[in-house]
This record gives C-alpha cells, sequence and structure tokens, in this order.
C-alpha cells in the first residue's frame, strides 16, 4: 500500500497505555507514527500533536469526569477522533458517537481493534468495536434511530464474537455485508441528535456509496 | 385479622349499651320526672330545651352508630351543647331540689356524656364527668340552701350518677387494651409461622438442590471413587470441571444480588478461569430478572463451553425488555453437545475450526 504514513497523537494520562498504543503501532504494517503528549491537553492542539490525523482521547484524564466539552471542542475543529476509554458503560459510549467521536473504544479492546480504528480515522471513516456495537444493539434511548431487526442482530452478533468471520458464517453472509449492516447504523446514528462535522461526512460518503438511501435514512431518524 | 373483627365488635355492642342506658336515662326516666313534678319548676321552657338538646346529642349519636362512624369534629360541640344544658337545667332549678327526683339532669348527664366520649382514652370520660359533678355542686353551693341533708342527697346521688357511668368506661379501657394485646399476640403468632413456612422452604429447596446434583454429579463422583472413570480421560475430566461449574452456579443461585443472571455467569467465569482459560465477560442493556429455570438454561450453554476451552472464550450478554441473548464464544476443540433446553429459552450452536459459539435466548413474555 503506498498510502502516506498516518500520524496519530495520544492524550492519556497512563504512561503504561501510552507505551502500548505505541508499540501496537509500530508494529502494525504499514506502521502508524505516534506523537505521545501525556496528559497535557494542550499537545493536542499545538505542536507535532496539532497536525496529527487522528486523536486517541483518553476520555477521563481526571477520573471520574469525562471531558466530553474538549471532545466536543476536537471535533467541532475537524478533529478525528478516536475515544479510548476504561468506561464501558452504554450511555458514555453512545454519547461519544453522538459527539461526532469516529470510534470508541473500551480499554479491554487491544491492537485488534485499535488499529484499525485509527486508520479508518484517518480516513474520515467510522470504526465500530465490539463494545460499542453492543451499546448500539442495547440501546433504548427514546430519541435512538429506528434499526432493522438484522442491523440489530448483526450489531448483537459482532458483539458476541468479536470475530467478523463468524459473525458472517453464523448468519450466512458476507464479511462485507457485515460491514455494511454496521456502517448504515453509524450512519443512521451519525443522522441523529447533534450536528458535527464528522457525522455529516460519514453520512454524505455512505449515500454517494449507496451503502443506504435518503428514504431510508428518513426513515430511520423518524 | 379475626381478633380486630371480634375487638371491632364488642366495641360496638358496648356503644348500643351505652346508648340505650344514655336513652332509657334522658328520654324515659328523665322525662318522667320532669312531667310527674312539672308544677315544681319555676321555668319548665328551660327544661324541655335542655332534654331537648340531650335529646339531639343522643339523637346525632344513634346517626353515626349507623353509620358507623366515629364522633370527630362534632365531639366538642356536642359536649359543650351537653354542659350547657346542663347549667340551664341547674339554674332554673326550684330552691332545695338538688339531686332530688325534681332534678332529672343530675342523674341524666354523665350518660350522655360517657356516649359522646366512650371511644376516647379513660382519663378524658373521669375529667368530664368530675367537671359535671363540680357544676353540680357548685350550683348547690351558690344557689341553694347548704344543708346537712342536701349534701348528703349530693353525695349519695353521686355514687351513681358519677360512679356508673366510669365503671362503663373503665370496661371500655380494658376492653381496648385486651383487643390491642390479642392483635399483638396474633402477630406474633403469624411472625413465627412465617418464619416456619421459611425455614420449610429452605429445607425443601436444598432437598431439590441436592436431588439436582444427584443426577449428573453423583454418578461422576460414584465412577471416580469405584475406579470406573480415570482422572486422566480428558472426558472425566471435562465432565468435572463442568460439574463444578454447575455447583458453583448452584451456590450463587441463592445469593441475593441485583443482576442474578451476570452474577451467576461469573461464577461459572471463574471455573474456566481457574483452569487458565483468559475469559472476557461483557454485558450490554438492562434486562428483567429470568426466572431460575431460565437463568439454569441460559448459562447452561456458556458453563459446558467454558468448561471445554481450551485457552479463550469470551462470554457476552445482550439484554433488552424483550429479548436476553447469552453468547459464549470459546476455543473448544471438540464439539459441544447441545445443551438440553427448556421451551423457554432456544439454544443455537454454531461451530468450526476449532471456536464454538453457543448462543442462549429467552423472551420475556
Amino acid at each position: 500500500m503506498a498510502a502516506e504514513l498516518i500520524t496519530a497523537v495520544i492524550v492519556d494520562d497512563h504512561v503504561a497505555i501510552a507505551a502500548g498504543v505505541r508499540y501496537w503501532c509500530e508494529q502494525a504494517d504499514p506502521p502508524i507514527s505516534l506523537v505521545d503528549v501525556g496528559d497535557r491537553l494542550s499537545g493536542v492542539w499545538t505542536g507535532p500533536g496539532a497536525d496529527a490525523d487522528v486523536v486517541i482521547f483518553d476520555l477521563e484524564l481526571v477520573p471520574g469526569k469525562p471531558d466530553f466539552g474538549e471532545l466536543r471542542r476536537l471535533v467541532d475543529s475537524g478533529r478525528r477522533v478516536v475515544v479510548y476509554s476504561q468506561h464501558a458503560d452504554n450511555v458514555t459510549a453512545i454519547k461519544c458517537i453522538d459527539l461526532g467521536a469516529l470510534a470508541y473504544l473500551t480499554k479491554r479492546e487491544g491492537p485488534n481493534h485499535l488499529v484499525p480504528a485509527i486508520r479508518a480515522a484517518a480516513e474520515g471513516r467510522e470504526y465500530t468495536a465490539p463494545s460499542l456495537s453492543g451499546a448500539l444493539a442495547a440501546d433504548d434511548t427514546p430519541d435512538r434511530p429506528r434499526l432493522s431487526p438484522r442491523e440489530t442482530e448483526v450489531l448483537r452478533a459482532w458483539f458476541a464474537s468479536s470475530s467478523k468471520e463468524l459473525v458472517a458464517a453464523k448468519l450466512h453472509i458476507t464479511v462485507k455485508t457485515v460491514d455494511t449492516h454496521i456502517a448504515r447504523v453509524r450512519v443512521k446514528y451519525a443522522n441523529v441528535g447533534r450536528a458535527a462535522r464528522t457525522k455529516s461526512e460519514l453520512v454524505t460518503r455512505a449515500l454517494d456509496d449507496g451503502v443506504i438511501t435518503l428514504a431510508e435514512l428518513n426513515q430511520a431518524s423518524l | 385479622m379475626s381478633d380486630d373483627e371480634t375487638q371491632a365488635q364488642l366495641r360496638r355492642g358496648l356503644r348500643i349499651a351505652t346508648l340505650l342506658v344514655a336513652v332509657l336515662t334522658v328520654d324515659v326516666l328523665g322525662l318522667i320526672n320532669l312531667l310527674r313534678h312539672l308544677e315544681s319548676h319555676v321555668v319548665p321552657a328551660a327544661q324541655f330545651v335542655a332534654i331537648v338538646a340531650l335529646t339531639v346529642v343522643l339523637g346525632t349519636e344513634a346517626v353515626l352508630m349507623i353509620r358507623r362512624k366515629p364522633w370527630q369534629f362534632l365531639r366538642w360541640p356536642a359536649l359543650a351543647l351537653v354542659f350547657g344544658a346542663s347549667a340551664l337545667s341547674y339554674l332554673t332549678l326550684p330552691d332545695g331540689k338538688t339531686s332530688t327526683s325534681v332534678d332529672w339532669m343530675f342523674g341524666a348527664t354523665g350518660w350522655v356524656v360517657l356516649v359522646v366520649l366512650l371511644d376516647r382514652p379513660l382519663r378524658t370520660v373521669a375529667t368530664f364527668l368530675v367537671a359535671h359533678e363540680a357544676l353540680a355542686l357548685v350550683n348547690l353551693l351558690l344557689f341553694h340552701d347548704v344543708s346537712r341533708g342536701t349534701l348528703a342527697r349530693f353525695a349519695t346521688g353521686s355514687v351513681t350518677v358519677f360512679g356508673l357511668p366510669l365503671c362503663v368506661a373503665v370496661v371500655a379501657a380494658v376492653l381496648g387494651r385486651i383487643g390491642r394485646e390479642a392483635v399483638k399476640a396474633t402477630r406474633e403468632l403469624e411472625g413465627i409461622r412465617t418464619a416456619e413456612a421459611v425455614a420449610e422452604a429452605a429445607h425443601q429447596r436444598r432437598t431439590q438442590r441436592f436431588a439436582e446434583l444427584a443426577g449428573t454429579t453423583v454418578p461422576l463422583l460414584e465412577g471416580l471413587a469405584d475406579g470406573s472413570l480415570v482422572p486422566s480421560d480428558p472426558a472425566v475430566r471435562r465432565g468435572c470441571a463442568i460439574e463444578a461449574a454447575r455447583m458453583r452456579r448452584l451456590f450463587a443461585e441463592t445469593d441475593t444480588v441485583e443482576n442474578p443472571l451476570l452474577h451467576e455467569l461469573r461464577h461459572c467465569a471463574d471455573i474456566a478461569d481457574r483452569k487458565g482459560v483468559e475469559v472476557e465477560l461483557d454485558a450490554r442493556g438492562q434486562w428483567p430478572v429470568p426466572p431460575v429455570v431460565v437463568r439454569r438454561d441460559l448459562t447452561d450453554a456458556a458453563l459446558t463451553a467454558l468448561a471445554t476451552a481450551d485457552s479463550w472464550a469470551r462470554i457476552t450478554v445482550v439484554g433488552s425488555a424483550d429479548l436476553v441473548s447469552v453468547s459464549v464464544v470459546a476455543d473448544c476443540a471438540e464439539p459441544v453437545e447441545p445443551a438440553s433446553a427448556t421451551p423457554h429459552v432456544r439454544v443455537e450452536i454454531f461451530g468450526g475450526d476449532g471456536t464454538v459459539w453457543m448462543e442462549a435466548q429467552w423472551q420475556p413474555s
């Protein structure tokens, strides 16, 4: 692949996490260049961190206080954010993607999900890790978009198995179709709630690629 | 419950009896005395007003009693009326006729006071009876000739005027206390009966649990004991792991926890964890608490897969109000036989290439 080198900046107060992510990025093929700014949020806005393609954001730099405000500022200024959190509750996960984060991963999810999430985010695409998939499958908030039974089934299966090959084999569909279902869910979610550039880009791209039609999208957000 | 009813019946009986006595005293005896000595009275109209006032109070009590209602806010106006009527009758009494049969009011007031205050504490009744005595005495001392004769009449009259209503009030109070004690004793008895029933049920549960283990665990233990099963056999070891997990689950079933399904799954996972299997457990959503039989079916698939997993397993629960799904994905070298499930729970097994995926689904109705 002749794609240019992806750079990412990580904000995380745990040095072990940053070191682990650095190792995963170096081992990735092609490798990802990582800027570690520790727990200084300013490092994301100035210096080498300001030019990074992707921000890997620890939601809880202050324990017990998820920093949704900073996430919103990052998204509003057009940054592509992967939230990497020790939080595992549905509300937090869904709030992050509603604010415009392209991916939400719990810290139990390792390089198998973080590296693809960084690559997807660098291209402005979403990545749905199993934990987020479970959160979306179990979402019962009143303003959630309407998902088809098949989409919910795929979300549940992806959460359960964390292997798209297994999901595809179990549901007798292709891995590509699994991806399409998940992508459609994310587009439906991007189309409701708060407006954000990353979200509108997802919707536009999905419409352009024919992943979902405008009619389906409108129906889902009713 | 029936004791409460008995007590209520006794109280009602006493209420009716008191009212009857009061009506007899006021409207029969009182009226006869009043009519017989009508010419002795200076202002007969005042005496008639007084007897009508007392009759109104008794009439009100009769209505309240039929409707099974207490006096409540009417109580104090009624007492004021009674005392007003007494004062009127005493003040218009001819000279020297206190505590005689002309003084019909002297014997009547106490009973009417008792009618109004029957459901109040004894001290309230006593206070008002004493107040009436005081009223009659003050009238005697201030407006009539005080002689040994009048005082003696007053004293002997008071024995019945004050004493009889007080006796009835004492009976009412004692009746109330006995009733309360009976209710308390009944409650205690019920508490003991409940505790006995609980202990009985617990014992039954234990017996049943043992019976459930007897079908699968006991043969395994017997086989190991008599040497027909050898621990080196992988199938025996697997069987032991499954039984160990079942027992753990059984113990966990009685724990009082917020989410019993997750609690029991954690116990199942712990068994695999001890074998060195890397277990991930993740749950999403909220669901109603499934009954024990359903939880057993839901966890049984997980338990079997976990017991046979080689190195890793992922347990997930996704729940909502209308579907609870428990999945286990694990690297089981051997195919897992489908667990027997009740009709409530649907179990799907999917596998190949060393990975087994078992999903148990329950739809709360």
